[in-house]
């Protein structure tokens, strides 16, 4: 909101630069955004918060000025010299219905006949150009500057327009017309409110006039409104609607009934002197006056809360700076009655703010809380960080993408559909869901990344993915890593390249599951050469992909082949064991045996090494594929591997008597089930 | 006594040596003395032949003549060493990348996200946390925030396609939330901080997001103040920024604190005096907070008589594009590695 230095001072004395008034009303809690020399005045724009629609007036800011400064308010109080003949006929010459009170607590009009409408003297132009309202006229101006001056938006009706000198507070009917006077046509609705005569909505109630009541230069007559709305309802019409304004702003958030009364009788003086005419009529419908609330502060809970203390002389006097009405109840106690433009007050603790608030925030000291508060362990934030720690050791970087994604990425991932979770308001088609996998993104991640031309591209996310079960949304912790591109490594003897693929995602899954104390991991078949399922204790928490043709045309990727991971870490952390102990480091000499051999490629090395570590027994200690070879000197359909064998016995050295009968069945165990050749 | 000249072969080992010039020839010199047929070891041969008394002397002897000699070809040695064979060619040209196994990089929020809970954990806060998915209730009204309130402006909120009568649920628009579900499933002492994602319908451009992160963090005890707020803040951004900054506490509002408060630092990129970062104030806002309303503290079943308690929150994002010097918010969620790997 906007006020300027010199409107201020019709109501309060400053005696400072506009600089210095402005770090003040920032640290009061008005935030001064910007300060702008103009036209001879200074412009100060200030972020209101939503708690206190009395700043969103001039008065309101001279106020907290006044007591921030120590200086008094000056409010001239508007003198209605304004003679009115309320004869018995001329009462009758308005009639107010208001449909329901809890709309419309107070409606008040003032009929003032036989006004000049015309342009605005230059200094009222001015001011509200200053504050960045457009000049009408000056009967709309005068209304729009006491909406700036008090904070209660007025309306002036050309009252010769309307029909049947009735006003009706009332919901609007369904499919309700009315065209505002910003030229749009507008439909209503029963959960809209509006102001009608007896034919037609004359007004959307605190939000916008209707264009054929407006005031224009033809007018004569006027019936200037000053009333108050049901902050919701207004809220609901204005978001129905799509149409903010000042007014709507205000009533929003609340306006008081003595700041409508006041701010109405100031605008029918302004229009006498400015505009001319005669008030015939004041008429109001609806509350008159609101009881003062009473709030009671205990200074030692003011303690408590600031870690201050503060005099009670200060206390009273900071209070009533802010127009409290102060009274001692005791030594620690003190009842204030509530100004009515305070409606954000209701409780001790609102008065312990506006202390603090004006004794500043500055003043109150820097301790260190004295808690011992409990420990809250959160082993999954821990395993976490240790998962991403091990990730990027790994040489993997991590990525964090979007949750909510469009169902297109699904599609072209040709991700399971279905179990997805949508969004009810998405701002556009890439929020349209919430993600049921990470690979989706991790894949865009790496066309991306291909795109800024890099060779190799090796990412990590750690997220929540989202999908139905039942019904109900869950939410499952996930891992998800992809793969793609060629490194390339320049060692001693030369460049070597390394193109990604299936076994190195497996390599990458492997060593984190080691260093979790996973155990009896496994990856499941490969499925077309495309997919596998990543089970521990055969159960199955993930999978391994490799994206499809399609996919990687939908991408953009070309000649290049992603592998990528996605598995639940939910799933995953009941398998983990993080406890470690001790084998003994091996006391007798152990003895090795490679064997080379030729089998048919379509035997898995995994079943292998399964069929020799059960032929070998107890004796054997480690087995490991130490060569792995295909090509010319291989017959074709045939590969060649060499195994190498660790025997050692835990207590004695190992002999090579025996051994043999160990050793032996290994290599026959390869010959009959395998058919293998050992060479 | 044998009638050797010790005296003799000490000196030919020295006239020796001092000939010496490359690495083979100090090989020569090696093998001549110290060789297996060298000459320490005909003398230590001919011991036998010696008297009984005369061993122990002549025994001493030849040890102080090896001793000499090896000291000669390990100080020749070294020469050759360091003079890296003459310092004609090295023997591994230093300008070659290094081989080493590539790191990779945690994201530059997991950085920052890391960074602040752990300065807390050291001030005896737990680390906690939250769905994304939450009720109106968590998000709003547990926190004294009416539903039909412009307070709630400032919290737009994407909401997820009904699946029936139940509750109605949205996607965090904040990570105060976990406020509720900590309290409800803690009683004080307590100490909390929550990181996480947190999710607001607005339009993406260089300093908004529609997913972000933020750090919630809370206290509450018998007798949490203020004065306490403004110390762990202060050690907080202190920690962060640097023991120089200047900080100032302005009075705000939010529903879910009473009084609030706004904490910005000194500009860490002019030092107060008035730049484009800082939109010529010289401040920079880093955070919101204030001492937990009565209100939450009620809905979450706490004795608001008993308890006082504070709270903060604060944008992981835009404390690690000060931190760096990052403008657009965007870089966060394009995951360029280029980017990536600056962190």
């Amino acid at each position: 909101m906007k006020v300027t230095y010199n409107w201020l001072k019709d109501f309060v004395n400053i005696k400072m630069l506009p600089e210095q008034l402005a770090h003040k009303l920032t640290m009061a809690g008005l935030e001064v955004t910007s300060l702008e020399k103009k036209e001879g005045d200074f412009i100060f724009e200030i972020e209101i918060t939503s708690n206190r629609p009395d700043w969103l007036s001039l008065i309101g800011v001279a106020r907290e000025v006044a007591a921030i400064t120590n200086s008094k308010l000056k409010i001239k109080k508007a003198k209605p010299q304004l003679k009115i003949k309320n004869s018995q006929k001329e009462s009758n010459l308005l009639r107010i219905d208001i449909e329901n009170k809890k709309d419309c607590p107070l409606y008040t009009a003032k009929i003032i006949k036989e006004v000049k409408v015309g342009p605005s003297p230059e200094w009222l132009s001015k001011r509200l150009e200053l504050v960045g309202c457009r000049s009408i006229n000056n009967i709309v101006d005068i209304t729009n500057y006491l909406l700036f001056e008090y904070g209660e938006p007025l309306h002036a009706f050309d009252l010769d327009k309307l029909e049947g000198a009735t006003i009706v507070v009332r919901r609007a009917k369904d499919e309700e017309k009315i065209i505002t006077i910003d030229g749009q046509e507008r439909m209503l609705s029963g959960d809209i409110l509006v102001i009608a005569d007896q034919e037609k909505p004359v007004a959307i109630a605190g939000i916008m006039g209707a264009k054929d009541t407006e005031v224009a230069v033809s007018t004569k007559n006027i019936l200037l409104e000053a009333a108050i709305f049901n902050p919701v309802l207004i809220r609901r019409g204005r978001q129905k609607l799509g149409l903010q304004t000042d007014s709507s702003y205000r009533f929003e958030r609340g306006v008081d009934a003595q700041t409508a009364q006041a701010a109405s009788l100031r605008a029918a003086q302004l229009i006498r002197e400015i505009a001319g005419g005669t008030l015939v009529l004041a008429k109001s419908a609806g509350l008159t006056a609101v009881k003062a609330k009473t709030v009671n502060l205990d200074f030692r809970r003011g303690e408590k809360i600031l870690g201050v203390k503060i005099t009670a002389a200060r206390i009273k006097k900071i209070l009533s700076g802010l127009g409290f009405k102060v009274k001692a109840q005791g030594k620690n106690k003190l009842a204030t009655e509530v100004p009515a433009h305070r409606q954000d007050v209701s409780r001790d603790i609102d008065l312990i703010e506006e202390v603090s608030r004006i004794f500043g925030y500055e003043n109150i000291p820097t301790t260190l809380p004295a808690a011992r508060p409990k420990i809250i362990p959160c082993a999954k934030r821990d395993l976490v960080s240790l998962i991403k720690n091990i990730l990027t050791g790994l040489g993997l970087n991590e990525v964090i993408t979007y949750s909510l994604i469009d169902q297109n990425l699904l599609e072209i991932s040709r991700e399971k559909r279905g179990t997805e979770i949508e969004i009810l308001n998405p701002l556009s088609r890439e929020q349209e869901v919430l993600r049921p996998a990470l690979i989706p993104s991790l894949a865009r991640c790496i066309a991306y990344n291909f795109n800024q031309k890099q060779d190799y591209v090796n990412i990590f996310e750690i997220s929540h993915t989202f999908s139905l079960a039942d019904n109900q949304p869950r939410e499952e912790l996930s891992l998800g890593i992809a793969i793609s591109g060629t490194r390339s490594w320049l060692l001693g003897q030369g460049l070597i390249k390394d193109e990604a693929g299936f076994l190195h995602l497996k390599g990458a899954l492997e060593v984190l599951f080691a260093r979790l104390g996973v155990k009896e991991s496994s990856f499941g078949g490969l499925k077309n050469n495309c997919a596998a399922a990543i089970l521990v204790n055969q159960q199955e928490i993930g999978r391994i992909i490799k994206l499809g043709k399609q996919t990687l045309e939908a991408l953009d990727i070309k000649n290049k082949e992603v592998v990528a991971a996605e598995l639940s870490l939910d799933k995953l952390f009941s398998f983990v064991d993080r406890q470690k102990k001790l084998h003994p480091l091996p006391v007798y000499p152990g003895i090795e045996r490679d064997i080379s051999l030729l089998v048919r490629e379509d035997i898995l090395a995994a079943d292998i090494l399964k069929a020799m570590r059960q032929a070998a027994g107890q004796l054997l200690e480690e087995i490991k594929i130490t060569d792995y070879y295909k090509g010319k000197q291989i017959p074709s359909g045939f590969k060649g591997m060499t195994v190498s064998c660790l025997y050692r016995a835990p207590d004695h050295t190992l002999t090579f008597a025996e051994l043999y009968p160990v050793h032996e069945p290994v290599l026959a165990v390869l010959k009959d089930k395998f058919s293998a050749q050992i060479r | 006594m044998s009638g050797i000249d010790f005296k003799a072969i000490e000196e030919s080992i020295a006239a020796d040596a001092a000939a010496v010039a490359t690495p083979e020839a100090l090989e020569g010199l090696r093998i001549k003395y110290l060789g297996r047929k060298g000459v320490l070891a005909q003398l230590t041969g001919s011991i036998p032949t010696l008297l009984p008394e005369e061993r122990a002397f002549f025994g001493q002897r030849v040890n102080h003549l090896k001793i000499k000699i090896q000291a000669l070809i390990e100080e020749k040695q070294k020469a050759f060493d360091a003079g890296a064979s003459g310092g004609d060619i090295p023997a591994v040209d230093m300008g070659l990348p290094g081989i080493a196994q590539e790191l990779g990089h945690l994201h530059p929020i997991t950085e920052v996200i890391d960074e602040i809970c752990n300065i807390f954990v050291r001030m005896g806060f737990s680390v906690v946390e939250g769905p994304e998915i939450e009720t109106e209730y968590n998000n709003f009204t547990g926190l004294n925030i009416p539903l039909e309130h412009p307070s709630r402006d400032a919290f737009d909120t994407f909401y997820l396609r009904s699946q029936g009568p139940a509750e109605k649920l949205l996607l965090r628009s904040h990570t105060s939330p976990v406020q509720v579900r900590a309290m409800k499933a803690h009683k004080p002492p307590l100490a909390i901080v929550v990181p996480g994602r947190v999710y607001r319908p607005d339009a993406v451009d260089a300093s908004h997001s529609f997913m972000f992160h933020q750090i919630e963090g809370f206290m509450v005890d018998a007798n949490i103040r203020f004065s306490d707020l403004k110390g762990v803040l202060e050690f907080f951004a202190k920690a962060v920024f640097g023991k120089e900054i200047k900080m100032r506490f302005r009075p705000h509002f939010f529903p879910f604190t009473e009084p609030s408060v706004e904490v910005d630092i000194s500009c860490i990129i002019c030092k107060g005096q008035g730049c484009s970062v800082c939109g010529r104030k010289g401040w920079l806002e880093i955070l919101g907070a204030g001492m937990i309303h009565p209100n939450v503290f009620k809905n979450v079943g706490y004795d608001s008589q008993k308890y006082t308690g504070f709270a903060f929150g604060l944008g992981i994002e835009r404390i690690a594009m000060l931190k760096y010097g990052i403008d657009d918010i965007r870089l966060f969620c394009q995951n360029d590695l280029r980017f990536l790997k600056q962190f």
